[in-house]
């Protein structure tokens, strides 16, 4: 371990502490996928059975995919930082230590980001290549 | 330490001031220190005496999870066979072309119940009864944290199975197809449709508290130092699985509450006449029943996490990754449920968003199987019994899969929508997906659970009769179903192209029956001849495998502290070590029965759990609740009530008699040197995190019934009508406010209670139960004179208002209940797991009370 990376791990310490809290912060990407879809379906079901097309709402949607494929994005930027697989080459945390724990839980939530960003993407297909209500 | 122990901290905010004191992490110095062996011995008397299973009829008030685990196995396996028979009844009706072998009536009975037993009495309970028999073995754990949850849980299942199963011998079982969908079902005269939900609703209600128990068990339970990163697959998967089934089965309960208010009040939530809509029934069934499927794949998949590693003789390759793809599916097989409603005309759009959905939920799984070949692939393999069964499901599985992915695709589904290939399809995914690796999971476990082997031979005999009979039966069902023939008709003209297929799949299923036979008369057969197996007959890794032979009921001897994936292989002292007692919880010293309660993530030691053992009150609250489910059935309402009262009344009497009541000492000697607290309240607790998850499938449901407000809305033109009759306002009002009252002054006892102002709390809590009561009362009158019949608006406040009104009459009770503890020396200023649970469960009905109160109260303004 070098010196400029002594003062890193100390944050990670008080990171450990925070997680200590919740297995959540892994599902967060996960959470994004759901939010969207279930934003997705419900605004589509409304306009077509009040509005009576999706016109209007299409491009709102597609917009609104782009946000969440840029927040799975920044979450997975985050866990893979937080893996942190290019400085200790360990991919599978198998030790029963906080910091393997802590890069564990790193490699967990940035694979259900890569997940979650392929489910965004395939979701908002249907909005791009479809359109009309019937 | 100890000053700090005696006075009660200032404010409520702190949840909890007891703490461990002594050294933890253990170092190797002090496990390397023998045990006295006179100690230990002493120890052992003590344990086992704490552990005894009743002897005789008492047997059956045991509440340890070898029992209970075993009990609900069996009873779930018989269930299985049942409705295995009512499909080798249904092809041999189909073997040939119109044939009279039984009834149309009689078909549908049969079908409706095969669907509907397999489901319910057999793939979600088989899970429940899997994991509670051996995630305590996989943790360490002596038990689950809530054993006689589970027996009530078990007891439940088994009288509402008997019920539900049994209808078909009166000839009165359900027969409007495993789904019921209305107006089929709702417009069914006779009692069918009220056994499957009154029974299925009782059976969900068990399956819910198996989820509770399971999570909080791989939560909470867990040995210390065996953090997430370690912990077993199969844990990772319960816990998974465990929260689908909190968010998948409300919305069924919700649905089923609608529907038996239908068959019962007339209320028409899904008779489009008066403004409702079937298609609702569809939406919440189908909520539940896709993750179900899911739900019933993932643990029996976990069993082959659990195999393939010993299997392959390493490590598991890519556990992060099979960590992904049981979290991965969890969340993406919610957005799937509108593929079963393909046809049913919502807008193509929407199609395309469950079809994509469809689509990615394959990566997931295929990751996880990817995971399974990658180790077999890099192991030592040395194929043994489990790992034939695993081999034959993953094959089997991959096709259903395959199929599935055509069927995801919606103009092919517009085609084969209830056509055989369904059928064809549905069974590949369930059988190798669910059936083998089960099976797998019995032949694997089988050591473990009864300390006998089943055979080798008949194994195999086992394994190539179903496999080959299963493929025979199923396959020719693809062809069937292109060609033209539709699921669910009890007979059809000859010259088709469908006759062959037809006869070849009814032969093949008694190939299929005959296994089967085989397999219960392996697992059956007595076995007393047998030598006594060796302690770890398959080589695993995993702590299930440091169990005692001949088998002793207290779980472990003592609870290790763990360090590794696989402490068998990776820590060399370990089963001795906990055999002499050298780890946690050595001794029972009051010969009580106890385990240790960790912290989520870490698994750091909080404190330890006296865990409740044998008792009758369990049994006799799942009898009475029974009764409150089963007499409805029959529009036998006042015993029904009668039966709710006294179910109620054995519950609070369970509670009250056994659970967080001052201990004698506050603190206790866990061994290796580290001295743990004896209580603990609030989020520390497990009574705490119960009664959060429950709430979470509790909110779910009600969630649901809101959504169908939501969904009448939009799917309805006048909704809410012109002009009608609403809910009265002030009267909305004044259940808010007194609900919400009731709720705030329920706070301010426990902090005062903290504080050690006991004649405050005591107050307050009196008056939060008489404000909720009048503002259950209020909410009431708010609706009475609203007729349901009428129309589905009305129908819809009505049904709000039961649900609130429900949980206010709860809540009532609570208050009073930590009331009657603060005057009884149950609840003292320190002693207040009570209250802090009780309030949890206020948080959830204020939220609740306020959307009702906004949909009641302020949406029919709004929206018309």
């Amino acid at each position: 371990m070098t010196e400029e990376r002594q003062p890193r791990r100390d944050e990670e310490r008080a990171e450990f502490r925070e997680e200590a809290e919740s297995l959540i912060r892994i599902t967060a990407a996960p959470v994004i996928w759901a939010a969207h879809f279930l934003v997705c379906y419900c605004t589509i079901a409304i306009a077509c059975e009040k509005a009576g097309g999706t016109d209007g709402v299409r491009l709102a949607l597609i917009l609104m995919s782009v946000v969440a494929l840029a927040s799975i994005a920044w979450v997975g930027f985050r866990s893979f930082r937080q893996w942190d697989v290019t400085n200790t080459g360990d991919f599978s945390n198998p030790e029963g230590e906080a910091e393997d724990r802590h890069q564990f839980l790193g490699h967990a939530a940035f694979l259900l980001a890569i997940i979650s960003f392929i489910g965004v993407v395939y979701v908002t297909m249907p909005l791009v290549l479809l359109r009309g209500c019937t | 330490m100890t000053d700090r122990e005696e006075t009660p901290p200032p404010s409520g905010k702190e949840p909890d001031q007891r703490a461990p004191v002594g050294p933890y992490p253990p170092t190797e110095a002090m496990l390397a220190e023998p045990v006295d062996p006179a100690l230990s011995a002493a120890q052992t008397a003590r344990l086992k005496k704490a552990w005894e299973t009743p002897k005789g009829w008492r047997y059956w008030s045991a509440v340890n999870n070898t029992e209970v685990g075993v009990w609900y196995s069996l009873t779930a396996l018989c269930f299985m066979l049942l409705a295995g028979l009512m499909a080798l009844l249904i092809r041999l009706q189909l073997a040939v072309p119109e044939n009279d072998l039984v009834s149309a009536d009689r078909f549908n009975q049969l079908f409706t119940m095969h669907g509907s037993a397999m489901m319910f009495l057999f793939a979600v309970p088989i899970f429940e009864a899997i994991s509670i028999l051996i995630l305590p073995a996989l943790l360490g754990a002596r038990d689950m944290p809530f054993p006689r949850l589970s027996a009530f849980g078990y007891w439940c299942f088994l009288i509402g199975g008997i019920f539900v199963i049994s209808s078909i011998f009166f000839d009165i079982a359900p027969r409007a197809g495993w789904f019921m969908y209305p107006p089929l079902a709702t417009e069914d005269p006779g009692p069918g449709s009220d056994i499957w939900l009154l029974g299925l609703s009782f059976i969900e209600v068990a399956s819910i508290a198996a989820a509770v128990e399971l999570i909080v068990g791989s939560l909470k339970c867990r040995p210390p130092g065996m953090r997430v990163n370690i912990m077993p697959l199969y844990a990772w998967y319960v816990m998974v699985v465990g929260g689908m089934i909190l968010f998948a089965f409300p919305p069924l309960i919700a649905g089923d509450f609608l529907f038996e208010l239908e068959r019962s009040l007339d209320w028409p939530f899904f008779d489009p006449t008066r403004g409702g809509d079937p298609m609702l029934w569809q939406h919440l069934f189908w909520i539940f029943g896709h993750p179900e499927v899911y739900i019933v794949f993932l643990p029996s998949i976990a069993i082959a996490a659990m195999v393939v590693p010993t299997v392959a003789r390493r490590p598991i390759l890519g556990y992060s990754w099979i960590v992904l793809s049981a979290v991965g599916t969890g969340f993406l097989s919610f957005g799937l449920w509108v593929h079963h409603m393909f046809t049913t005309g919502l807008p193509n759009i929407s199609l395309g968003f469950f079809s994509a959905a469809s689509q990615a939920v394959v990566i997931p799984t295929g990751i996880q199987i990817f995971a399974f070949l990658a180790t077999l692939m890099v192991g030592r393999v040395k194929v043994n019994l489990p790992m034939l069964w695993i081999a034959g499901g993953l094959a089997i599985f991959t096709a259903g899969g395959l199929t599935g992915v055509m069927l995801a695709i919606a103009p092919f589904d517009f085609q084969a929508h209830d056509s055989y290939f369904v059928v064809a399809h549905l069974h590949y995914t369930l059988f190798g997906g669910m059936v083998f690796p089960i099976i797998a999971g019995v032949y694997y476990f089988f050591p473990f659970i009864r300390k006998k082997m089943l055979s080798e031979k008949l194994g195999k005999w086992a394994f190539w009769l179903i496999f080959i009979g299963f493929n025979m039966t199923f396959l020719p069902m693809h062809l069937t179903g292109l060609l033209g023939m539709p699921r669910r008709i009890y007979a059809y003209p000859g010259g088709l192209g469908w006759d062959w297929l037809n006869m070849l799949s009814t032969v093949a299923s008694f190939v299929i029956a005959a296994g089967f036979a085989v397999f219960v008369f392996d697992l059956i057969r007595p076995k007393t001849k047998q030598p006594q197996i060796p302690r770890n007959p398959w080589g695993g890794g995993t702590l299930e495998w440091s169990h005692d032979v001949p088998e002793e009921a207290w779980g472990v001897r003592s609870i290790p502290h763990i360090t590794s994936r696989y402490p068998l292989w990776d820590q060399p002292k370990l089963v001795e070590r906990m055999d002499a007692g050298r780890y946690y919880l050595p001794d029972a010293s009051e010969e009580t029965r106890e385990t240790i309660i960790t912290s989520v993530i870490d698994a750091e030691p909080l404190y330890i759990q006296t865990v409740t053992g044998p008792t009758w009150k369990t049994l006799w609250a799942a009898g009475f609740t029974g009764g409150c489910f089963i007499f409805p059935t029959f529009g036998f309402y006042e015993p029904a009530v009668a039966c709710g009262i006294i179910a109620a009344c054995f519950i609070i009497w369970w509670l009250w008699s056994d659970t967080a009541w001052p201990p004698k000492e506050e603190m206790k000697d866990a061994g290796l040197g580290l001295r743990l607290p004896t209580y603990a309240s609030g989020p520390k607790s497990v009574g705490w995190w119960a009664m959060w998850i429950t709430m979470l499938g509790d909110a779910t449901a009600f969630s649901s019934v809101i959504f169908g407000f939501f969904f009448y809305w939009t799917a309805k033109e006048d909704f809410p009508p012109e002009g009608a009759a609403g809910p009265t306002g002030w009267l909305v009002l004044l259940a808010v406010v007194g609900i919400l009252a009731g709720w705030a002054l329920s706070l301010l006892a426990r902090n005062r209670n903290r504080a050690g102002d006991l004649s405050t709390t005591r107050i307050a809590l009196g008056v939060a139960a008489v404000a909720t009561a009048i503002g259950g009362a209020s909410l009431v009158f708010s609706v009475l004179h609203l007729d349901g019949k009428e129309h589905v608006y009305p129908a819809v406040m009505s049904a709000i208002t039961i649900w609130i009104v429900a949980h206010a009459a709860v809540a009532v009770v609570m208050q009073l209940y930590c009331l009657a503890g603060s005057v009884f020396g149950k609840m003292t200023p320190r002693h207040d797991a009570d209250i802090w649970n009780v309030t949890l469960f206020l948080h959830f009905h204020a939220i609740s009370v306020l959307v009702a109160g906004g949909v009641m109260g302020l949406a029919p303004m709004v929206l018309s």
